[in-house]
């Protein structure tokens, strides 16, 4: 379903992503791993667009996205939640969902999106109305992602869902996604939490200093020494 | 005589309210200060005046001078800040600065440089009032109407429709508004256009208010829509309206009781400089649309 064929990505001269070749296929549950500043982020971006890819070629669905502007693989079924929340501050709660549906004409189904994400988030409901700026930080990430659900996505990208919050909302935080993904989404997910990913996901990559190192069934990569002491705390 | 001050202070605020707003629109979605607007505002006038003088309907006129900044606008947006983007904010403020003294040069190759006469009869659909101690004119009960219009019209763009959700959310985060399958291209011009023909609009009624038109018109303006969108606190549009509107009046009151002991445009500039003394963040919040 998505195909990345050794991506380079530059942040002025400095190469943050060098040769990283990933691929997901349908109905997959995939996590790519990797400490802070190793090129999780700035692979999101290259696959939604948000960043210009030097060189290297990303596939989705058979259709080269390489020169596609984000809306437009908006529009083709990729949803994103981005690091840290990034819910827009200064519209309500349903605003940021419509938002999220920015792309589906059809109101019936906006519609039922609508429900779908208040009927998994009855919090949302509640605060409708409310200004996103004013909700907690795990209200926010309930708000993230209920927008990208909004799309009715096939494929999603999750940039560290678990990032600053609590342990108990992580748990909620990862329920969510999991019941998408039993719902036919296909879901990219990079996560510091590598415990949470791996155990969570079907197959993972380990991203080191913008370089994939290695690849695996995630139950395999959770046995391994060096992954058990680099990413789970020994 | 307080009354009829107020109401001329209203009339010339509705104006720079119109002025101010092109610029607050463009700095709430890009965050760059656009000077050339008042290039818009100038050359609006001169659109509208030949297009009056050509087809002698009012309402066309201004539909015309309106449309052809609009249009502008959106080329301005398209081939010079939309690649400045993402670079310093001062590059996009100088390039805006040099394309704003093209335009008065421009106008002045292209209609000479002489001040322009605005034909003082306009033959509108409703006459103005006048008893003993007021007087409003019908061109400024014209000019409050279509300010009226607009700003309503803007209103509802913003909080009632579709593109206005997209405009807000793009103003908000641009990146994240693209990824949420936002065609911020479309956003940008059409802010751009809405931003134009408002200057435009402006113009064409200052051309009409005082009977000319000139290539320097837009220079003051241009300056003081400044201080009315850092007054308003920047990007913000109901703040750049109530500033423009406390300029208009202070201008008009101070001018209509103390007397004109300065050149009445550095009145406005002396109230700006002693409100931000007082408040320096401007007398709103910088608040996203
Ligand atoms: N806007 C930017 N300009 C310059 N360098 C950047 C920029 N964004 C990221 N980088 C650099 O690119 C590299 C990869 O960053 P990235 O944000 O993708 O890492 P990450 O794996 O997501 O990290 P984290 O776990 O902290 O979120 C880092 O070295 C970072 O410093
Ligand atoms: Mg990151």
């Amino acid at each position: 379903m998505l195909k990345l064929e050794g991506i380079h990505v530059y942040y002025q001269e400095s190469l943050a992503v060098s040769d990283v070749s990933i691929s997901v296929k349908e109905g997959e549950f995939v996590t790519i791993i990797g400490a802070n500043g190793a090129g999780k982020t700035t692979i999101m971006k290259a696959i939604m667009g948000l960043i210009r890819v030097k060189k290297g070629k990303i596939h989705f669905e058979g259709d080269d996205l390489t020169n596609k502007p984000p809306w437009v693989r908006a529009e083709m079924g990729i949803g994103y939640i981005p690091e840290g929340r990034r819910v827009f501050p200064d519209l309500s709660v349903v605003e940021n969902l419509k938002v999220g549906a920015y792309t589906i004409k059809n109101k019936q189904i906006l519609n039922q999106n609508l429900e779908k994400v208040f009927f998994l988030f009855p919090r949302l409901k509640e605060r409708e109305k409310q200004l996103a700026r004013s909700m907690s930080g795990g209200e926010q990430q309930m708000l993230a992602i209920g927008r990208a659900m909004m799309l009715n996505p096939k494929l999603l990208l999750i940039d560290e869902i678990s990032m600053g919050l609590m342990p108990i909302l992580v748990n909620t935080a990862f329920a969510s996604i999991k019941k998408m993904h039993e719902e036919g989404v296909t879901i990219l997910l990079v996560e510091q939490n590598a415990k949470k990913a791996l155990a969570t996901a079907d197959r993972g990559y380990v991203l080191e200093t913008g370089r994939i190192v290695l690849e695996d069934r995630a139950d395999i990569l959770n046995q391994k020494d060096e992954i058990k002491k680099a990413y789970l705390g020994g | 005589m307080l009354l009829q001050q107020i109401i001329n202070g209203i009339v010339v605020g509705s104006v720079y309210s119109l002025t101010a707003m092109g610029a607050t629109l463009v700095y709430s979605i890009l965050r760059i200060l656009d000077i050339a607007n008042a290039g818009a505002y100038a050359l609006g006038a001169y659109v509208g005046l030949f297009s009056y003088v050509a087809t002698d309907n009012l309402l066309l006129s201004f539909l015309i001078g309106m449309i052809a900044m609009g249009i502008w606008g959106i080329f301005v947006q398209k081939f010079l800040y939309l690649p400045l983007l993402g670079k310093s904010p001062l590059i996009s403020l100088i390039t805006s600065i040099g394309l704003f003294i093209f335009l008065g040069d421009f106008i002045r190759l292209w209609a000479g440089p002489q001040i322009k006469d605005f034909p003082a009869d306009l033959k509108l659909p409703f006459s103005g009032i006048k008893t003993e101690n007021l007087t409003i004119m019908s061109v400024w009960i014209l000019v409050l109407l279509t300010t009226a219009i607009l700003l309503l019209t803007l209103w509802y763009l913003i909080t009632k429709t579709k593109i206005g959700l997209a405009w807000r959310a793009t103003a908000q985060d641009l990146e994240i508004a693209k990824a949420m399958g936002i065609n911020v291209n479309v956003v940008v011009a059409f802010n751009f256009f809405l931003g134009y023909s408002f200057a435009a609009a402006a113009g064409i009624m200052i051309g009409i208010m005082y009977n000319f038109i000139s290539p320097t018109m837009g220079d003051v303006p241009a300056y003081k829509m400044l201080a009315i969108i850092v007054l308003g606190g920047l990007g913000n549009p109901v703040g750049a309206v109530v500033a423009a509107m406390l300029i208009g009046l202070i201008e008009t009151l101070v001018g209509g009781y103390i007397g004109f002991f300065l050149p009445r445009d550095s009145i406005a500039f002396i109230a700006v400089i002693i409100i931000l003394l007082i408040k320096p963040q401007g007398l709103f919040v910088r608040k996203n649309i």
